[in-house]
């Protein structure tokens, strides 16, 4: 369960406070649900999902996790004057994996195909093995409840088949809160739906009803 | 990996945060020790060559002792000490900047590198240390600290010291850029004023209360004391005073990072 308490959210920009992105969305996300996010583009649907993966903090309110909740998929921090391997110690020591460490860094190691490359300094690679490796240090922990914001796996064909499997897997198995463009993406992975509109949270049990309302203002 | 699956509980804040130190330290630790080639040898020789040099200066003018203690040893002591203010308060300033892209995982807090920083940095100036006075000792150019408790509670006042002037200089350095220039120059004043390289007690009594306003001055003299208990300080060296400063800055820059934290993580 995610307790989302009355977030206000606005950004500091050049000029000042900037008007607010979302004002006094409370919502409360079951653990074992996969919920897509809609809304225009600007609605403050990535805005949502960093503040629920805690990556970025309300201007007020609160949001408390009764469950392990990922990072946003595929954005983890690296640190380029450390290697591949070590940036993914980082990880598995950051979030408690401090017995398991050699499985976790096989896995990773194996499931990004990055090979040698695993043990040369990350600002050396290319921005396809960049994303790999991200990509598999997100499925190398069991969360109980994933973020995926747009998650677009890089590499060739044979690796994105296999990250798209990858993801939908983790999908059947745990909870997934994302954003996506692609409304047969949102269909095919999530049942319920959150809209955001005019900085508002409405929430729908059923994704196709999310779609019909929020078209239903883009006709008007 | 299913078997962690079923854990449904989340970790206590005490087990997250220890975590986070231990693995900001072991990355930092490396990356000090073997970021480069022969990175670890550097950090002994830079201090070893700059005590080295200090000496070479001195003994061209023939001084062999200062305040009743030999000169190599005072020098030695000295320098150790302020290079330990130095380390810890240059370190702990760059720690959020030097570690922004972790930040991606919310378990790192922006005080998380700092402190692992400073607390890295105390490990690596006391083997510093260790192994210089050693050698110093074994030269027959100085001895072991005849009051040890009094040389330690100087280093860890110094060192509590370097740690609160990090922690407010780097979030000065967020709000204000161009503090950035300010701090790094104040450094050579600081190590010029404090008695590192010349005695306190060479300045006429009128001034010298100006220059002991100063804290780091007092951490250094008590520091020599603990060397030397017979050591000629200069009058009016206290513990307290530079303890209130430690922990007064230390207390500041927490209150900022409690402040500031959102600031100082956001791009």
């Amino acid at each position: 369960m995610i307790l989302v308490d009355d977030i206000h959210k606005r950004y500091r920009t050049r000029h000042g406070v900037g008007k607010w992105v979302l004002q006094g969305i409370s919502l409360s996300i079951p653990r074992a649900l996969n919920v897509g996010l809609i809304g225009a583009n600007g609605a403050g649907k990535s805005t949502l999902l960093r503040i629920i993966g805690g990556v970025d903090h309300p201007t007020k309110g609160s949001v408390e996790r009764r469950c392990r909740v990922s990072w946003p998929m595929g954005q983890g921090g690296l640190e380029g004057a450390l290697t591949g391997r070590l940036n993914a110690k980082f990880v598995c020591r950051v979030h408690g994996h401090q017995r398991d460490i050699a499985d976790r860094l096989a896995f990773v190691q194996e499931f990004s195909e990055l090979g040698e490359a695993f043990d040369e300094p990350v600002y050396t690679y290319s921005s396809g093995m960049r994303s790999r490796l991200q990509f598999a240090l997100s499925l190398a922990f069991d969360f109980d409840v994933y973020i995926s914001d747009e998650v677009t796996a890089a590499g060739d064909a044979a690796f994105r088949k296999k990250a798209a499997a990858a993801f939908k897997a983790m999908a059947d198995r745990a909870g997934l809160i994302m954003v996506a463009h692609d409304e047969g993406t949102l269909r095919q992975f999530c049942q319920a739906a959150i809209w955001i509109h005019d900085g508002q949270a409405h929430w729908f049990d059923r994704i196709g009803e999310a779609f019909k309302a929020y078209k239903d203002t883009l006709t008007k | 990996m299913n078997h962690m699956a079923n854990r449904a509980e989340t970790r206590d804040p005490l087990a997250v945060t220890l975590s986070v130190w231990q693995a900001i330290f072991l990355r930092e630790a490396l990356d000090r020790l073997f970021d480069m080639r022969g990175a670890w040898f550097w950090l002994l020789a830079e201090p070893v060559l700059h005590i080295g040099f200090m000496i070479f200066v001195w003994s061209v003018i023939r001084a062999r002792a200062i305040g009743g203690v030999d000169i190599v040893l005072w020098l030695s002591i000295g320098l150790l000490a302020f290079f330990l203010f130095r380390r810890t308060a240059v370190q702990v300033t760059h720690a959020v900047d030097s570690n922004r892209p972790l930040f991606a995982y919310r378990q790192v807090k922006p005080f998380d590198p700092a402190i692992a920083r400073a607390v890295l940095e105390a490990f690596l100036m006391s083997i510093i240390s260790a192994i210089i006075l050693l050698a110093v000792a074994l030269s027959g150019r100085g001895s072991l600290p005849v009051d040890p408790l009094r040389a330690m509670l100087a280093a860890f006042g110094l060192w509590l010291f370097g740690l609160g002037y990090g922690l407010f200089t780097s979030v000065w350095m967020r709000l204000v850029p161009e503090m950035k220039h300010v701090f790094s120059i104040l450094m050579i004043p600081l190590y010029l004023i404090s008695g590192v390289i010349w005695p306190l007690a060479s300045v006429p009594p009128r001034y010298r209360g100006l220059l002991l306003l100063n804290p780091i001055t007092h951490g250094l003299e008590l520091a020599r004391l603990g060397f030397v208990p017979h050591y000629h300080a200069a009058a009016g060296v206290d513990a307290g005073y530079l303890y209130a400063w430690a922990l007064g800055s230390v207390f500041l820059g927490l209150l900022l990072y409690r402040r500031f934290a959102m600031q100082l993580v956001m791009q």
